[in-house]
């Protein structure tokens, strides 16, 4: 199989560049992941993060001829040669295919990602119906793997302001959890010119999100709310 | 104007928009004016020049919307960003008021 990879070394290349590479298929290769790893270059192999290799952990995250996936569950059947494979689009490069995820996290950590609840903690655990708990279905699948957000033009215009699609995503799933309290917060939090109204409807999230997850319609979801709330 | 109110008057005067074309297009499709006097006539109706005033109003909020929120994410200089959002405001201000003469006083 053919490749094009993307090489950048900042100790020693003064610019990023692609290099063509080809390995051989062996019938136990299933998904790009198999191949990436057994890619040989003069000077190594080239740098990716990868962990759990079945599409749980998010960290094989990449732009796989110019479409953002994880090379884990990409399928080898059906790419088209040469396979060009990028970094996450408009992430800061820190080596090969491993881009800095800090700017992700930090709008990740900016809609609070977790429980507020002031009532007094019951004897046992906080109780959720089946209803509401059904409710997190299509959120909580999200594994923060940012190809939704890397491939946001919103995102790329306004990275410091615009929380983007997989931040927004894991807003709603917070601000439906019937165990929150701090809906009121959330969504005043959210309500600026940037933080969630950034969003265009693209729906670049909604077309690469590699666990199918649909980021475009909850984003839909947070400002029927905010109408409902201001009403 | 920012945020959801930003957002709702974007939907909402793009649905004003879009029901008041296609008034006009099925009105012009059933009952085509026979002469430029008579489109005046329908045109300047007490009705019809309301209607162009809320066509208008929903058009220029629109644009105001929209295209600030092109200027914001392309024009990141504070000073030309200003100038650009001020032309912008100056222009839909003057437009409106051209709107407003034609429908009280009949004529551009």
């Amino acid at each position: 199989m053919k490749l094009s990879v993307f090489r950048y070394n900042p100790e020693h290349d003064q610019k990023p560049y692609m290099q063509d590479c080809e390995v051989e298929l062996v019938p136990t290769d299933r998904m790009l992941l198999d191949v990436i790893l057994r890619i040989r270059f003069d000077d190594g192999s080239p740098a990716i993060r990868k962990s759990c290799r079945e599409g749980i952990c998010g960290s094989d995250a990449i732009n796989i001829n110019g479409r953002n996936g994880l090379a884990c569950i990409t399928p080898l059947k059906g790419l088209k040669e040469p396979v060009v494979l990028r970094p996450l689009p408009s992430f800061p490069v820190i080596r090969d295919l491993v881009v800095d995820m800090t700017r992700f996290f930090k709008q990740y950590y900016s809609i609070k990602p977790w429980l507020i609840n002031d009532e007094p903690v019951p004897e046992r655990e906080r109780l959720q119906s089946p209803q509401d708990r059904a409710k997190l279905d299509g959120l909580y699948e999200c594994i923060l793997c940012g190809c939704c957000t890397s491939q946001c033009p919103s995102s790329w215009w306004n990275p410091e302001k615009f929380v983007g699609p997989a931040g927004l995503l894991q807003a709603h799933r917070f601000l439906i959890d019937s165990r929150d309290t701090a809906t009121e917060q959330r969504l005043d939090d959210l309500n600026d010119a940037y933080r969630l109204y950034r969003c265009r409807t693209i729906m670049n999230c909604t077309e690469v999100c590699p666990k199918g997850l649909n980021p475009s319609r909850e984003i839909e979801k947070i400002r029927l709310m905010m109408v409902k709330d201001s009403v | 104007m920012t945020g959801l109110r930003a957002w709702l008057v974007q939907r909402v005067s793009a649905v004003c928009m879009l029901l008041i074309t296609l008034f006009v297009l099925v009105h012009f499709l059933v009952d085509p004016p026979r002469s430029y006097l008579a489109w005046h006539d329908w045109m300047m109706s007490p009705g019809i020049s309301v209607l162009t005033l809320v066509f208008f109003a929903a058009l220029f909020s629109h644009m105001w919307v929209g295209v600030r929120d092109v200027v914001m994410d392309y024009i990141h200089p504070t000073a030309y960003r200003v100038l650009v959002l001020a032309v912008l405001g100056i222009s839909l201000v003057a437009m409106a008021g051209w709107v407003l003469r034609i429908v009280l006083i009949g004529r551009g």
